[in-house]
């Protein structure tokens, strides 16, 4: 593979990010001013409580999440579906279609200059404000690593549900009602608004046999647990991994039966 | 009679930020405040009567859009005077609505989800058309162009050609004193074409409405125009009709002929008997261009007739295609 | 020229929506697939409120059921925001893309015309939601019932809407100063989820933010009062609908400065 064809793609989605430069200081008080919410909101809760912890989750522990996760959210979300579904009721994937790289390549790549600038925007400072605030609660060791290798499947599997759910364009032009079912389903399961420690047991044990808590609970498990064994890191890692290629396989086939029909009825 | 539409000395500048290129470029861009003044259109003054079909041209951003937007009251002029019938449109822009019709080529100002003719009702509705005119009006359109088809049809599932004859249609629904259309054929077939500026040049003629055109399709200029303003880099070259166009530099044509013997060196000898005329060669051809207003292109190639055997002749006009991009290119001397 | 007034207005805005949904009936897999997306936000959002609750009892010193209140609150008052005004959020492509030229070469008001070319039908799927909720809610706490109750929860809600409406607005009219508003309206948006806790929560200097600055506390908090502790109604509560009013006369004053300063990109 070259790598270079595909880093261009990277820089040039830098290049045109930067050049909205008003938004960026919009988008970083706007988190700022969410993240406030959030601790208040989660403070107000945690007070009402009369516990300290709940769930097996102090206040802190639980800010943390949930910060991280917005975090993460903004970092991840690439509004595949959105892209897809425009492209397609507008026949410009046509046009990509003959650009000679695979169309999910072609897709990622594009977006993939937001990964950093995201990254470096939102994610960090976000990150590192959490530190500050919360007096190094946030363990630094061996788990970034981890962490940092379960960002990257919960990128891949996150992508490839996006695509999944985006090739359904294809058969619709509800791209709304599509894309909000998605988010919805994948924000709730995920643990991404709630942490799944506080769901009731047989919902934990749906999600946990479903692929979406790989994309937040994982990453983020990883990162708050220090003092986690290193058999449960591996077994959290080795389910992403396998949801990983499960997803990837499944993505890619859907796309190209869709394609084919798609094609053959001369959508 | 009072003019419909006065620019006086009409300026309008914006404010941009100086881009650099590639990623240290964009990095810089980021905290820069390196801002430059455009001046998009420069000192341009005009009349237009009531009635006019006016071709507006310039190549691509001379300033033209910039220009009509001023008129239909978007933009607000950095200095100099514009009145459209008697009104500074900016200042009034609701009430200048009411007096202009506007088609910008390839965005449709119709209701994309809804049949033609609900959006000609929605139209009448917000325009306040009186019932007597708008039926006059659709009668009027019925006899133009075969809308039946397409009265019913829901706007998105036309085709280019169809939207924009919809659009133009729509644009002149409440009978304004002012239509502007921004390349009305743009991207459309050699029929549709025709058929579109046959249906303007009919609503000009019997409504009676000023038309302001503006269009890189010189086809559009010739069929409809009598009058051209031409624009570039912001500044006004050229406001006059048409024919006085042709004659602009000089009303010139090229004799091509074809002679016996040695083609570069027959050129030599001719260039020495007509001195007041250009004169090239190439292997297939000896060409003249003659300044008709010198002498005519016949009595030319009597003269040469006398000492050359010509055994071929071709004669080229310059079309009005030709004159603009040599305004365009050379500007005017 | 005859004056155009508010009926005229009236009158015009219904004879579009007649057309609007006409049209919509024609895309019935669209209509289906959106009411459904917009039913699973609501429930999603439910289930998250409800799996707080399985774990903290109350918030602040407001329990369950007056919390539901102020959920089916928010609920209903941001319905008309969802429903009339849902065309805000096509404003950044409209504005980015030249396309918003269209709009100003007709002889009606310019944020009218804009927003009265989309009725998003789904808002109307919240609204029963809401009144669910709040009907529930209203039930268990055991409020009873008199017209003028009715009346006052009637009239605080029409106000309360107001409020999310202008911050949309505001937010949806910086994409003419801001080329990337997207994050913007998104941040506004999901703010309103926040709108349905009790702005006590939150420290003195984040309550008068969120009751001055980007008065959220208005869309349910302040005007549930008046229902929820007739007792002891604070001055704001009673000021909500002159607040409301006020809001959104600025914020449609911003939208139309905007519109007027706007230049068109391109060609």
């Amino acid at each position: 593979m070259n790598l270079k064809k595909y880093l261009t793609f990277t820089r040039a989605g830098i290049i045109e990010a930067l050049q909205f430069r008003l938004s960026f200081v919009v988008m970083v008080a706007g988190n700022l001013l969410y993240l406030i919410v959030v601790y208040f909101l989660w403070k107000a809760i945690y007070a009402s409580s009369g516990t300290d912890i709940v769930n097996g989750m102090t206040f802190t522990d639980t800010l943390i999440y949930l910060v991280l996760a917005t975090a993460l959210f903004n970092f991840m979300e690439m509004y595949t579906v959105w892209e897809m579904g425009r492209n397609i009721q507008s026949g410009k994937i046509v046009l990509d279609l003959l650009k000679p790289m695979e169309y999910r390549n072609l897709l990622f790549w594009s977006y993939s200059g937001g990964f950093v600038t995201q990254f470096l925007l939102t994610f960090l400072p976000t990150f590192i404000a959490v530190s500050i605030v919360t007096h190094g609660a946030i363990h630094l060791g061996i788990n970034i690593l981890y962490f940092i290798i379960s960002v990257v499947m919960a990128i891949v599997i996150n992508y490839n549900i996006d695509f999944l759910v985006g090739t359904v364009c294809l058969y619709t032009e509800s791209i709304w009602g599509i894309n909000i079912m998605k988010q919805v389903v994948v924000l709730l399961l995920s643990g991404a608004t709630v942490p799944i420690a506080f769901f009731p047991d047989t919902l934990k044990t749906v999600v946990y046999w479903l692929p979406f808590q790989s994309i937040y609970n994982a990453p983020l498990s990883i990162l708050l647990d220090a003092e986690a064994e290193p058999k449960a890191v591996f077994t959290t890692l080795g389910i992403q991994l396998v949801w990983c290629i499960v997803m990837t396989v499944l993505s890619k086939a859907f796309w190209k039966t869709s394609l084919r029909q798609i094609t053959v009825n001369g959508g | 009679m009072a003019a419909i539409i006065e620019i006086q000395n009409v300026t309008k500048e914006f404010k941009t930020l100086n881009r650099h290129e590639g990623l240290k470029g964009s990095l810089k861009d980021l905290f820069s405040r390196d801002y430059k003044i455009v001046r998009a259109v420069d000192n341009v003054s005009m009349s237009i009567e009531q009635g006019e079909i006016v071709g507006y041209l310039g190549p691509n951003g001379a300033g033209k859009s910039t220009t009509i937007k001023m008129m239909t009251g978007v933009l607000e002029p950095t200095s100099g005077e514009i009145l459209v019938g008697g009104n500074a449109p900016y200042k009034n822009r609701s009430k200048n609505a009411q007096e202009i019709g506007v088609v910008f080529g390839q965005r449709t100002q119709l209701w994309w989800a809804l049949p033609l003719i609900e959006s000609f009702r929605l139209l009448k509705d917000i325009y306040q058309i009186p019932d007597k005119d708008y039926n006059e009006m659709l009668e009027l359109y019925k006899s133009l162009v075969d809308i039946e088809p397409l009265l019913h049809k829901p706007v998105r599932q036309m085709s280019l050609g169809q939207r924009t004859l919809s659009d133009i249609l729509a644009a002149f629904l409440h009978n304004p004193k002012i239509v502007f259309l921004d390349e009305p054929t743009i991207g459309l077939d050699v029929s549709m074409k025709a058929k579109i500026r046959t249906l303007i040049h009919e609503l000009n003629r019997q409504k009676n409405t000023t038309v302001i055109l503006t269009t890189h399709d010189m086809g559009d200029v010739d069929a409809l125009c009598r009058r051209i303003v031409i624009i570039d880099k912001g500044k006004m070259l050229y406001d006059n009709d048409i024919e006085h166009l042709k004659g602009f530099f000089g009303s010139y044509r090229t004799l091509k002929i074809r002679v016996d013997g040695d083609m570069n060196a027959e050129a030599e000898v001719i260039k020495t008997e007509v001195p007041d005329f250009k004169v090239s060669s190439d292997d297939e051809w000896i060409s003249i261009l003659v300044d008709e207003d010198k002498s005519k292109v016949l009595d030319v190639l009597g003269l040469l007739q006398k000492s050359h055997k010509i055994r071929d002749m071709q004669l080229e006009e310059i079309s009005t295609e030709d004159v603009i991009k040599k305004i365009y290119e050379e500007g005017v001397q | 020229m005859k004056r155009k007034n508010l009926s005229f207005y009236f009158r015009i805005y219904c004879k579009i929506l007649a057309q609007d949904l006409k049209s919509k009936m024609s895309y019935r897999a669209d209509f289906i697939i959106s009411t459904i997306g917009m039913i699973c936000t609501n429930i999603s959002g439910f289930i998250s409120f409800w799996i707080m609750f399985r774990n903290f009892p109350s918030i602040d010193g407001w329990n369950y059921y007056e919390i539901l209140f102020l959920y089916g609150f928010s609920l209903i008052s941001l319905t008309p925001v969802q429903c009339f005004f849902d065309n805000n959020w096509s404003l950044r492509q409209n504005v980015y893309t030249g396309d918003f030229i269209k709009y100003c070469f007709r002889p009606i008001n310019l944020f009218f015309y804009y927003q009265s070319e989309v009725f998003d039908v789904k808002g109307l799927g919240q609204l029963a939601f809401g009144i669910g909720t709040l009907v529930y809610a209203w039930i268990k706490l055991g409020l009873g019932f008199s017209v003028l109750m009715l009346l006052k929860l009637i009239i605080f809600l029409l106000t309360a809407s107001l409020i999310m409406i202008a911050l949309q607005n505001a937010a949806a009219a910086t994409c003419f100063w801001i080329q990337n508003s997207f994050y913007v309206l998104d941040l506004a948006y999901r703010f309103r989820d926040y709108a349905k806790y009790p702005v006590t929560i939150f420290s003195k200097a984040f309550r008068f933010i969120f009751t001055f600055v980007m008065p959220i506390a208005f869309i349910a908090y302040y005007p549930s009062l008046v229902i929820l502790r007739p007792d002891q109604i604070p001055i704001l509560s009673w000021l909500s609908p002159v607040i409301g009013v006020l809001f959104f006369w600025i914020s449609y004053k911003i939208w139309m400065y905007g519109a007027t300063r706007y230049s068109g990109t391109g060609s």
